[in-house]
């Protein structure tokens, strides 16, 4: 059996804050997407010049 | 039907199959189905998402049809069973991952406009159902993680008042649910999803000249200056 990158033979970390709760690699995922979604609005698309209309 | 000599008859003018197909060639002919150019405005990666999230599902399904044919034996206590069961788990992640940041952009794109109402909507309902589709996947692992998370999930929706209705802590009837009833209903809704964007061509993005005006006409398919193969050859 190969090893996990990072150690998982512990309880799930979780983030609190007032109300918030969530488990810290469902915290990464969403701050994943976040980024993500960013990137694609951002990053200019290979083979598209800016000014075509 | 044909008569003794061979000849099509009908009783009252065309055959219900002869109407069928003239209807579905009319909502969707065979350029719009399969177009071979899109508009220039589809080059950006926020567009991208959409088919990721078709890619995805094909894995599941492919993924997920191996582990059935397989069973709990094989993806629990074998190497390659292992494997094929960590690729239904990460294409499921991808899936959600992909789909989320799609609506995020449709949303914020307003795309339902120009008629596309039913488009967004079976995109929204797809989501719904992808939900429950993968949560009776975590249920159908057939072991310790599955029970924790029935009796969690039985409680959870035994207070919201569904439990009588089913029951999650039913391995048989949760595989079910999971490799039949729900897969069946979000590809079958995926499929209606995709044939109405080639009907009605992915949503254009507003015009800065637009803003106080939230709609967008249908492109017209006669006069399409800016239309391109995808890649970006606009003029």
């Amino acid at each position: 059996m190969i090893a996990a990158i990072v150690n998982l033979n512990h309880p799930a970390n979780t983030v609190h804050w007032h109300f918030f709760s969530m488990s810290v690699a469902n915290v990464v995922v969403l701050v994943l997407m976040f980024v993500v979604f960013a990137v694609a609005i951002l990053a200019p698309f290979p083979g598209h010049r800016g000014g075509a209309r | 039907m044909s008569n003794v000599n061979g000849e099509p008859t009908s009783v009252n003018g065309k055959s219900w199959t002869a109407r069928a197909r003239e209807r579905a060639v009319g909502a969707l002919p065979p350029e719009k189905l399969l177009p071979d150019s899109q508009p220039s405005y589809m080059s950006s990666w926020i567009y991208v998402f959409g088919v990721l999230t078709l890619t995805s599902l094909i894995v599941i399904i492919g993924s997920g049809s191996i582990l059935a044919l397989k069973g709990p034996g094989w993806w629990h206590f074998t190497g390659i069973g292992h494997f094929f069961n960590s690729i239904h788990l990460w294409s499921v992640e991808l899936f959600f991952f992909f789909m989320v940041i799609h609506l995020w952009g449709k949303y914020w794109m307003a795309a339902w406009r120009g008629g596309r109402a039913r488009v967004w909507m079976t995109g929204a309902v797809a989501f719904v159902v992808a939900v429950p589709c993968a949560l009776t996947g975590y249920v159908s692992q057939q072991n310790f993680d599955a029970q924790w998370i029935s009796t969690q999930a039985k409680d959870g929706l035994n207070a919201a008042g569904v439990g009588s209705f089913f029951n999650v802590t039913n391995f048989g009837q949760m595989y079910s649910y999971h490799v039949y009833l729900l897969p069946l209903a979000v590809v079958a809704i995926v499929i209606a999803h995709v044939l109405l964007v080639r009907r009605h061509g992915i949503v254009p993005p507003f015009q800065l000249s637009d803003r106080g005006e939230p709609t967008a006409r249908e492109p017209e398919p006669a006069r399409q200056p800016d239309s391109a193969p995808v890649g970006g050859r606009a003029s």
